[in-house]
């Protein structure tokens, strides 16, 4: 992807891939809630295909709570529209969310356990301890 | 001459003079005493003795011919080696020594090669030098010429020994070419190893890890037995240069030009595991004993040598992250637009930015390298890759390169693996690359190994990914493998590999020297981290892969000492 801005913090389409499920006990794990300290909106290429590649990729559902969670869906729809490959309106709302919203400090909360992960200038750290493993 | 020259000749004689009254004490002045000194010539200029005479005595009696001595080579004994060693001056007469040279068929023999450094031919069994092992699967069809058993009714006689060996390597030796510094596995061959000098005389160097050296002159026609330690504990090698400084037979030293010189090194193979005492160089001991370590060594090994070096080295091997491999990017850049792709143990993020179609996504246990990849712009998140957090089925491509070879058991690679594997999409790839133990494949050696030797010297920009530049090229030279346990609260024995040169075990710590303009530390002492590496054989990736239920194997190959696979989730 090109970005314009040099340095990038943690997006959401990151966030909707990470889960809590690899600790001990944990059996879902997913998604991980936010906790937003600093947040940062970017601006970044927009490319359709791109996002119109990534859509079934992602954890719908997932996306729009954590966007909602930290205030940030706008008017991104809470159901995935059908069709959405030649909406370039919807698309962009989409691409926005995915990509131009950024968590620069915070906490990922494993839904199960209550577990936090800090963010620390946009780097989730997933490192577990010994025992939850 | 010219007033220049004049005064060029007067600064240099001006030099000289200092330097001899600094290094001696001798003053020299105006007038003539009855003691010349000849500057900027000696034993390393290759001046002979020899010549010096003669060229004097036409003015008059020449009393004595004086090298002021040089400080490295003050003090040596050639007459000695380590014990263990020894010397046996005209074994063979002239006669002989011209029917075994005959008797070697360069050109039509099983295994005649050519070295790039010198002519070699085996037989009885192939010695390969990639591993300086004997490959003992493959018997070759030649067997040691005839014209050799007269050596071995002497050595019988004299009782030096009481068999005969199987295996035979002849080297031929131009001046100016040598043989790198060396231990036989102790697993390839037993604990006497003969060496016959035939054709000119040489100085054969040996080394102990300790620090310890030795120059041992081996004369023409003289027979070398190397047993016990000199054979098990110290390496052995000639220098590649074309002439040997030498004490003479009068006393004093002196340069001596090289022949050519063709050695027989005689061996027994061996049948079963090495039981000697010298643990330290011994690859079935350290074969055994470095049997796996369970899971709570192998998370205290990585932890101390694998995850703490790499926070506190981040910035300097950051540096020497240089050019991406074009295995990996040709990779990266087949996976169509929209697709995800994770990199497991992405370090700075070498291999990001190099497909702007794709999403990225880096993980490493090293907070300041992850630091360093999210400054250059990509997502990153700390973790460590025996629990990926990241969803089944959620990544199109995985790379992990140079990471699994961290992983101190096999229960923790084959681990790694799968959490690769899961976190790949149904027909999803991955690319995975680990250190080889073979460092040399199809004769070529790795740009890793490649550095060592005459290339030192040079200034390498290419640097291997598992490589800090050479940091001071003397320093590395007086480099030997040291041993050392670390820690008291762990016992890990693992032996030190030296660096840019092949892997002697399997399981190794290997040294990284950190640059002192980078550490945070305030003293300018140059710092060594060790690393822990198992390195693998081959076969030893694939096979650890397949293990993996829904793994298809797309493509496994041989990249710069590393293996590597392309998987493919079924």
């Amino acid at each position: 992807m090109v970005f314009r801005c040099a340095v990038h913090n943690m997006k959401l389409l990151t966030h909707n891939m990470l889960t809590s499920k690899c600790m001990k006990g944990v059996t879902v794990g997913y998604p991980l809630g936010i906790v937003a300290k600093d947040i940062k909106v970017s601006e970044t290429e927009f490319n359709s295909e791109f996002v119109s590649r990534i859509i079934p990729k992602l954890d719908w559902n997932a996306l729009w709570k954590a966007a909602d969670s930290i205030g940030h869906s706008g008017d991104l729809p809470q159901q995935l529209m059908e069709d959405y490959e030649n909406n370039e309106e919807f698309l962009k709302k989409v691409h926005h969310v995915l990509l131009e919203v950024e968590i620069i400090n915070g906490e990922l909360v494993c839904p199960e356990s209550g577990r936090k992960f800090p963010i620390s200038q946009g780097i989730p750290n997933m490192l577990l301890n010994e025992d939850e493993l | 001459m010219t007033g220049f020259a004049t005064r060029k000749v007067v600064r240099k004689v001006k030099k000289l003079t200092s330097m001899l009254h600094r290094e001696s004490g001798i003053e020299c002045c105006e007038e003539p005493t009855k003691y010349l000194f000849i500057g900027n010539a000696g034993l390393t200029t290759g001046l002979q003795r020899e010549c010096l005479v003669p060229h004097f005595t036409k003015y008059g009696i020449v009393d004595d011919v004086v090298m002021i001595p040089v400080p490295t080579v003050e003090n040596k004994d050639w007459h000695n080696g380590p014990p263990g060693s020894v010397v046996l001056e005209n074994f063979v007469n002239e006669t002989e020594e011209e029917i075994l040279l005959h008797c070697i068929d360069w050109g039509t023999s099983d295994s005649g090669q050519h070295l790039k450094h010198r002519r070699v031919i085996h037989y009885g069994y192939e010695f390969q030098y990639h591993n300086n092992n004997i490959n003992k699967d493959e018997p070759l069809k030649d067997k040691i010429p005839e014209e050799c058993s007269v050596l071995f009714d002497r050595l019988k006689q004299m009782g030096y020994i009481t068999s005969c060996p199987d295996q035979l390597t002849i080297n031929q030796y131009l001046p100016g070419q040598g043989i790198p510094p060396h231990i036989d596995t102790h697993s390839a061959c037993e604990g006497t190893i003969l060496s016959l000098s035939l054709g000119s005389s040489v100085i054969m160097e040996f080394k102990h890890r300790d620090g310890q050296s030795m120059s041992l002159l081996l004369p023409q026609r003289s027979m070398l037995i190397m047993s016990g330690e000199a054979r098990y504990a110290w390496s052995h090698g000639i220098t590649p240069r074309k002439t040997d400084i030498m004490p003479c037979p009068g006393g004093g030293l002196s340069v001596q030009n090289r022949g050519v010189r063709t050695s027989f090194t005689f061996r027994w193979t061996r049948k079963d595991k090495c039981i000697c005492s010298y643990h330290l160089e011994c690859d079935s001991y350290n074969e055994k004993e470095s049997s796996e370590q369970n899971d709570a060594g192998a998370t205290e090994l990585e932890k101390l040598h694998v995850h703490k070096v790499y926070e506190d080295i981040a910035e300097h091997f950051s540096e020497t992250r240089h050019k991406p491999w074009p295995n990996v990017l040709d990779f990266v850049q087949s996976f169509p637009k929209g697709s995800v792709l994770v990199d497991v143990g992405c370090g700075n993020g070498k291999y990001f930015g190099q497909n702007k179609d794709i999403y990225e996504i880096g993980c490493d246990s090293s907070w300041n390298l992850s630091s360093l990849c999210k400054d250059r712009g990509f997502q990153v998140f700390t973790c460590n890759c025996l629990a990926l957090p990241l969803r089944n089925d959620s990544a199109d491509a995985c790379i992990s390169i140079a990471v699994i070879h961290h992983l101190a058991n096999e229960n923790r690679r084959l681990k790694a693996v799968q959490e690769i594997v899961r976190v790949l999409r149904q027909e999803g790839m991955a690319l995975i690359y680990v250190w080889a133990k073979n460092q040399e494949y199809n004769n070529k050696k790795s740009s890793y190994l490649k550095q060592n030797w005459h290339n030192r010297k040079s200034k390498c920009n290419k640097t291997n990914a598992h490589e800090p530049p050479v940091v001071n090229a003397e320093e590395e030279k007086s480099q030997t493998e040291k041993y050392s346990k670390f820690s008291e609260s762990s016992s890990f024995s693992l032996p030190l590999h030296t660096n840019r040169t092949q892997f002697l075990h399997k399981d190794v710590l290997v040294p990284w020297k950190l640059k002192p303009q980078s550490q945070k530390l305030q003293t300018a002492e140059v710092r060594t981290f060790y690393r822990y590496y198992h390195v693998f054989e081959k076969q030893e990736l694939e096979d650890l892969c397949l293990r993996e239920k829904n793994v298809e194997l797309v493509k496994s190959f041989y990249d710069q000492g590393n293996w590597c696979v392309i998987i493919k989730k079924k």
